[in-house]
């Protein structure tokens, strides 16, 4: 997949994160992985569909997701519940609908399915092409964007790009 | 006080919502987690305003507002969808809907909205 499908992603998590956690987290280095496995205890799988397709999937320990979770809910603490669920849900929705948005301005018009929530390790999610991992460093742990996107060859006229994407671009 | 529906397949976000609308004074008319429950919800409960979330599953927020303003042409619907969905929020307020709110939100920003649309 081509390195440019990542960067909204990675924008948009710095984003959101830094507005859910109140402090802005640091992106890592990129790496590619082939298979397509679960790395981390808490992993929020979202489907892309349109001018590219494929998966966006933020993968955490379960303690990270347990402290966003309950920073999110503006708790002190909580346990790993079904309400901390649908919010480490939530969150990948709020990025992955920013990032298709930005995908969307550079061409690439598409579309985000709600997030399903895997717990464990070693499980496998289809992808058809490898994906693409970048690390966010955040003040609670870190969270993993894993992005497996192939274009489907509708590409759209390219509206113009904006100031923030221009510049992650660079970053990432 | 305004009664609401309250749209969003997040558990969480109706949670948030809920108890932030509740302290703001108004009523919690239902709440529903996909466009299709909202659709039947408001023909039934009749609410005053409508929060919609627009990525659910079964129908979307957007064709979820969509059968609700041919429903009832005087529908106040709000949007509520994640930062950044301009392309989204454009076709729902051409489509009806009285305005937006984007996520990560903030509460006073919700009860403006809402007191705004509900007047
Ligand atoms: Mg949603």
């Amino acid at each position: 997949m081509k390195a440019e499908f990542i960067n909204p992603f990675v924008t948009a998590g710095l984003k959101v994160l830094e507005s859910v956690i109140s402090a802005r987290p640091e992106s890592g280095q990129l790496a590619v992985r082939s298979a397509a496995f679960t790395t981390q205890q808490v992993s929020i799988v979202i489907g892309v569909t349109g001018a590219v397709e494929g998966q966006a999937i933020y993968g955490m320990s379960l303690v990270t997701a347990t402290k966003i979770a309950a920073a999110m809910s503006s708790m002190p603490a909580m346990a790993f519940d079904e309400m901390a669920s649908s919010a480490i849900g939530e969150l990948g929705n709020m990025i992955s609908g920013h990032a298709t948005t930005l995908l969307s301005e550079a061409g690439y018009e598409c579309q985000i399915t709600p997030p399903t929530l895997v717990r464990g390790t070693e499980v496998e999610i289809a992808t058809s092409t490898p994906a693409l991992v970048i690390p966010l460093y955040t003040d609670f742990g870190k969270m993993e964007i894993n992005v497996a996107l192939m274009e489907t060859g509708e590409k759209t006229a390219t509206s113009p790009p904006r100031d923030t994407e221009k510049q992650e671009a660079s970053d990432a | 006080m305004p009664k609401i529906l309250v749209v969003d397949d997040a558990m969480f976000m109706r949670a948030m919502l809920k108890k932030l609308l509740t302290e703001a004074g108004f009523d919690i008319a239902g709440e529903a987690e996909t466009g299709r429950v909202a659709v039947d919800l408001y023909q039934e409960l009749k609410p005053d305003l409508v929060m919609m979330d627009i990525t659910m599953p079964e129908m979307d927020g957007l064709t979820a507002l969509k059968e609700i303003v041919k429903l009832d042409p005087a529908a106040k619907v709000v949007m509520c969808t994640a930062l950044g969905q301009e392309r989204s929020v454009m076709e729902a307020m051409n489509a009806g809907a009285k305005d937006y709110i984007l996520k990560p939100f903030n509460a006073e920003k919700v009860v403006e909205v809402l007191k705004n649309a509900s007047g």
